[in-house]
């Protein structure tokens, strides 16, 4: 126990701690000078940071959406009876978790690049324009991450015990209704936890835009990962990329928090409503 | 049917583009289709211009990735092992605390943490070193809430009181009949372990500033960044290098995740399913 509490410690809570304990602080030819919450005061009124906040929600909430219901139709159609080959269809949609997103990033940016590319030549499309740029990453971490979910949602339906499809199709469902009525629901709790999981992973959007930023050009401030990096190295200013990082978190897991939350009391009622809709049948039917 | 093979088409296009884009010459990759193949394979060609780059500057950086990947997957398997038995196994104050303390980490981003971590690290002399890197990645959540919901469903109370009674200590119980016991477990925590790491480029980005210390993903970074400089068409065949580098860095990872898949599987599903 004690060399986990002590890594734990020494290397997740202290850096946060001391995140939050420097960003108290500006530095000054070299010494630090106690300003308490000036820092973040000005990060309110820092324009750039948050529009690159507001870019990186935009993101989130796009990619996720895309790549979560890409990932259902994926794990809904490979469960049906009607799918074959199905071990060899569930390997190649997971692979791209074995390609490091750096490699993923650079495969993709090639096959952008209109010099390499003769078929966006012929389309007179530019995936590394600025006003395609934001769609070009969410193809890539799209990519990356679709089978992953796809295997998580995959693994809970198989955990589902055979008997209540049996039940639903002696009841005369098909398979779209089996898919829609019974293994959508049964999914919830893993779709939440994958739909959190997308959106920490999302907020931290750095590594595609840093990498594609060879290639073609990008702000600096276009995550605020990527601002946040700027910020420390290359105008070291390590207290304010500290307050930054401190409340990129803060908003991360208070966005997070009310996710859960919400889906916690639409979920409830949900199951409220279904009780009473079948509570008013019986009641109907005698 | 169409719908499957579609998207199977979609997900392997980028890595069939890697395959044949690494066999072409420089020339070849700009004049011909990207899906076309060359007259001629380079590819053996191409790996030893990369091998020749920088005074083989690339299998440093393999050597590397190996070294981070190996020795993080290997200590954070044990240090996981020893936190899950502790809190499966042991009565102690705060337990739970502890382990809800562990579960919410798992929700901050991490590289949140990271920038504070380089600056905790420079006194500390860490920055720029293997141990700088290695350290902080050991300290999994992840690892400790998948071993202890392993060790706490597997490994039976009744060994552990027949093994107390025998007078064995602690450690040997820990070595003898835990670790054999929870084994399945430990090799997957250990692929999934080898893969983050192997895929971590954040981290090191941040934390390391010696091209020779830099595991792959950073080396080739650097190689990428070269592409936007004059030198790129004239004397090196930067594209070349980086597409060959980028097919040698993923390759030995495919394989491995295609021989091991059901470990991996088995792990991340038992880790975030039951969440």
């Amino acid at each position: 126990m004690a060399p986990f509490i002590l890594l734990f410690i020494a290397f997740l809570f202290a850096p946060l701690l001391y995140a939050f304990y420097t960003s108290l602080f500006i530095e000054r030819f070299g010494q630090p000078i106690f300003v308490g919450f000036r820092n973040y005061v000005n990060a309110f009124q820092d324009g750039a940071f948050w529009s690159s906040v507001v870019n990186v929600i935009r993101y989130a909430i796009l990619q996720g959406v895309i790549m979560i219901v890409l990932s259902l139709i994926l794990a809904l159609v490979l469960d049906t009876k009607y799918a074959r080959w199905k071990p060899l269809f569930r390997l190649i949609y997971f692979l791209p978790y074995a390609v490091p997103g750096v490699f993923a990033s650079i495969m993709w940016g090639f096959l952008y690049s209109k010099p390499l590319d003769p078929l966006l030549q012929a389309l007179h499309f530019d995936p590394l324009s600025s006003a395609a740029l934001l769609y070009s990453i969410i193809n890539i971490a799209t990519w990356e991450w679709a089978g992953y979910n796809m295997t998580l949602y995959s693994a809970s339906l198989t955990g589902v015990s055979t008997d209540l499809y049996e039940a639903a199709i002696v009841d005369g469902c098909n398979e779209f209704q089996l898919a829609w009525h019974i293994k959508l629901p049964l999914l919830r709790p893993t779709i939440l936890m994958t739909v959190i999981l997308s959106f920490i992973g999302s907020m931290q959007l750095f590594n595609e835009p840093f990498l594609l930023s060879a290639l073609t050009p990008i702000s600096q401030t276009f995550t605020p990962n990527m601002d946040i990096y700027a910020m420390a190295f290359n105008l070291t200013n390590l207290p304010y990329a500290a307050t930054l990082a401190v409340l990129l978190g803060a908003i991360t897991i208070f966005i997070s928090a009310c996710v859960m939350i919400a889906a916690r009391v639409i979920g409830r009622r949900s199951r409220e409503r279904t009780a009473l809709r079948m509570s008013s049948e019986e009641v109907l039917s005698t | 049917m169409v719908f499957l093979v579609v998207v199977a088409v979609y997900f392997l296009i980028p890595v069939v583009w890697l395959l044949i884009a690494s066999t072409k010459t420089q020339a070849e990759l700009q004049s011909t289709g990207i899906f076309s193949l060359p007259k001629r394979l380079e590819l053996l060609q191409n790996i030893r211009l990369l091998f020749a780059y920088n005074n083989g500057v690339f299998a440093r950086w393999f050597l590397n990735s190996i070294i981070y990947s190996g020795s993080v997957a290997i200590l954070t398997c044990l240090v996981s092992a020893m936190a899950g038995y502790a809190l499966a196994k042991f009565d102690f104050r705060g337990r739970e605390v502890l382990f809800y303390v562990i579960l919410a980490s798992m929700m901050i981003p991490g590289t949140v943490a990271t920038i504070p971590l380089f600056v905790i690290e420079q006194p500390l002399h860490l920055v720029n070193t293997y141990l700088g890197v290695i350290l902080p990645l050991i300290a999994s959540p992840f690892g400790v809430y998948f071993l202890r919901i392993y060790i706490r469903d597997v490994v039976p109370n009744e060994m552990l009181e027949a093994a107390k009674v025998d007078g064995a200590p602690e450690r040997t119980i820990f070595w003898r009949i835990v670790l054999p016991v929870i084994r399945p477990a430990i090799v997957t925590l250990l692929l999934i372990s080898f893969i983050g790491t192997w895929n971590n480029f954040f981290l090191p980005l941040v934390l390391l500033h010696n091209q020779s210390l830099y595991p792959l993903p950073v080396g080739v970074d650097v190689l990428l960044s070269l592409i936007a400089t004059p030198a790129a068409d004239q004397s090196m065949p930067i594209y070349q290098l980086v597409i060959t580098a980028s097919l040698l860095s993923i390759l030995p990872m495919i394989i491995g995740f295609i021989l091991f898949r059901k470990q991996i599987v088995t792990g991340l599903t038992q880790g975030s399913v039951k969440l």
